[in-house]
């Protein structure tokens, strides 16, 4: 009876000790992510391996929206998190829970990313181009969105006022299409996966990117202060990430010409791996590509200048700038 | 069993040997709400809240403590906005309830007295009434638009197919005796609805109005989803998207008031409607 209690302990010392061996060589961590191409290099990362080359072993986590990667990063349900910024994200990261470690995608003339788009009727009337949008009603998602900001910056941009604008929050991307498809609403900012069918069923009209309006950070990579203890795993999967997005800045970046990639020989295999984790077919992904910077750069400057707008717009609580955010060992700023 | 029912019973008394005495068996299953029980047990819910806040047991930010979230009804008050938020979520949640609930009485009387309006709307109700609003939303802004229409509609369409529930099953229990008596007396068919059936009925539909109330506060959330500026719901819905949870608690303490209130409004009706009881 003695000796099976020994062996018994034995067993278990050695499984502990093989545990910890284990948990040495390679790194868990869990990465929530949208299902979008503005995560492609998260993807690429994952399915070349290039997380496992750097001892990593990554687990993604998807989820349907933006605020609740940035709420299970500070719950800690997940390590890292990569999503575009919101008024959400920055007052969580006001309270120092979050902290923000490298850039993801970006708004960039030439990468078709958010778009303004106009009613039928509205177009009839006279709304062509983004300038027009002054007095109109604009439908977004959410207030303090990627949509809403960039509203902002095209207010700044032409010299009127964003309180002239009738913003209509309406929660979710199907209702902001519903309300623009029924006339409802003269225009709404929506991306170009969701305004795509509508264009092509001729519900919609095209006005411009906000990219060749207005470039601006888009994305990032976060983590909580908890994580951050953790430099070598911090920097390990920095540098996974990097590997990747300047893969995907000189295979898929470089290629594409009037905001599509052409599919070949080269950018079919990167192509086909988006399509994977996005769910879409591949003829859909050429025209849905984000541009990321291919070292990972930050544009410290305008998150800076995000802060300040949804500060003065009551969005995110006052008293801390972009320095209080970010990250300085990690982040390569622009 | 026999032996210790003999044991614990008292000895047997001269006049009746074979039966035994039983203690009042019919006590209990009338529940009293007290006055005060009620209270002291959420006063010392909130101030086990508080405590645990108070010793840094709970993040802030996970469950912001009860001062705060006061504080933050305080200022929402004093700026205005409470008022302004009160006024369009009690208009929707009003008309919304309004609109449903008489929709509801007249099909669910007609589903309780006519046979073919029975066949028909018990089958429509089953098919529909599962459906979730919130899924519909897109489709009600492409019918109403997004002005005051659909959020209203939203309201009433939840309100609708509770009530209609409840007024014909409380048609159904109003006992067919009283109406076979009338009958035999000759009272008219309007006489009998308005004299037997209506107020046979009455305690269901109050009951039901409870719950259609209570549905739709819980709808004015979903429906001012739909590009609302103003209203509790849009309210609750920003301090969400913008993660200002104290803000987000103090939208759902006002609605739980309110919640309270119409509870009162309908124990008042409750005792002027059923005085009869």
């Amino acid at each position: 009876m003695r000796g099976c209690v020994r062996l018994a302990l034995a067993g278990l010392l050695v499984l502990a000790a093989s545990g910890i061996a284990r948990a040495d060589d390679v790194l868990k961590a869990r990465i929530g992510v949208l299902r979008l191409s503005s995560s492609a290099p998260v993807f690429i990362a994952q399915d070349k391996g290039y997380f496992r080359d750097a001892g990593l072993d990554i687990e993604l986590k998807f989820f349907d929206a933006a605020q609740p990667i940035a709420v299970a990063t500070t719950s800690g349900d997940i390590d890292f998190g990569i999503t575009a910024f919101t008024a959400g994200l920055y007052n969580l990261a006001g309270k120092g829970t979050l902290k923000v470690i490298g850039g993801m995608s970006r708004e960039k003339p030439g990468y078709p990313l958010i778009g303004y788009f106009a009613s039928n009727n509205a177009y009839a009337a006279g709304l062509k181009t983004p300038k027009d949008l002054a007095g109109k009603r604009v439908a977004v998602t959410q207030v303090g969105s990627s949509f809403h900001y960039s509203l902002g910056l095209l207010a700044d941009k032409y010299g009127f006022k964003l309180g002239d604008v009738k913003v209509l929050p309406l929660q979710s991307l199907s209702n902001a299409a519903a309300a623009l498809k029924g006339e409802t609403v003269d225009a709404a900012l929506l991306p170009v996966s969701t305004a795509r069918t509508l264009m092509d069923s001729g519900s919609a009209k095209f006005l411009g990117w906000v990219g060749d309006e207005t470039p601006w950070q888009l994305g990032a990579v976060f983590a909580s202060p908890r994580t951050l203890v953790n430099k070598p795993l911090v920097t390990k999967l920095l540098a996974a990430l990097a590997r990747a997005d300047r893969e995907y800045h000189d295979v898929i970046l470089a290629a594409v010409k009037d905001g599509k990639v052409p599919i070949s020989e080269t950018t079919k295999p990167l192509l086909e791996i988006i399509a994977k984790y996005t769910n879409l077919p591949v003829e859909q992904v050429v025209g849905n590509c984000a541009y990321i910077d291919p070292d990972g750069k930050l544009d410290v400057g305008n998150v800076d200048n995000q802060i300040k707008w949804l500060q003065s717009q009551g969005f995110v609580d006052k008293g801390f700038d972009a320095d209080a955010i970010i990250a300085k060992d990690f982040v390569k700023p622009d | 069993m026999l032996d210790r029912s003999t044991h614990e019973d008292p000895p047997p008394t001269e006049a009746a040997p074979d039966t035994r005495q039983v203690k009042f068996r019919g006590a209990g299953f009338v529940p009293s709400a007290g006055r005060r029980s009620g209270w002291i047990a959420l006063l010392l819910a909130i101030g086990l809240w508080q405590l645990a806040a108070g010793a840094a047991l709970v993040n802030p930010l996970f469950l912001p403590p009860p001062t705060a979230i006061a504080r933050a009804i305080y200022q929402l008050a004093i700026s205005g906005a409470l008022w302004q938020h009160l006024s369009y979520s009690v208009m929707r949640i009003g008309l919304g309830w309004m609109l449903g609930t008489a929709a509801g009485i007249a099909v669910g009387f007609a589903i309780g007295l006519s046979s073919l309006a029975r066949s028909v709307g018990i089958t429509f109700i089953s098919a529909l009434f599962p459906i979730p609003k919130i899924a519909l939303l897109p489709l009600l802004i492409l019918w109403l638009g997004i002005g005051e229409e659909p959020k209203i509609a939203t309201i009433a369409l939840g309100v609708f197919f509770s009530t209609a529930i409840s007024v014909y099953s409380g048609v159904d229990s109003v006992p067919r005796n009283l109406i076979r008596m009338a009958q035999s007396f000759n009272v008219p068919f309007p006489i009998i609805v308005r004299r037997v059936i209506w107020p046979g009925a009455l305690p269901s539909i109050l009951a039901g109005f409870r719950i259609t109330a209570s549905v739709a506060l819980l709808l004015v959330v979903s429906a001012e989803m739909i590009g609302a500026e103003y209203g509790i719901g849009a309210f609750v819905l920003q301090a969400g998207n913008l993660m200002q949870t104290d803000q987000l608690l103090a939208g759902v303490v006002i609605l739980s008031l309110f919640g309270l209130a119409v509870g009162r409004l309908i124990n008042w009706l409750e005792t002027r409607l059923l005085h009869w009881r």
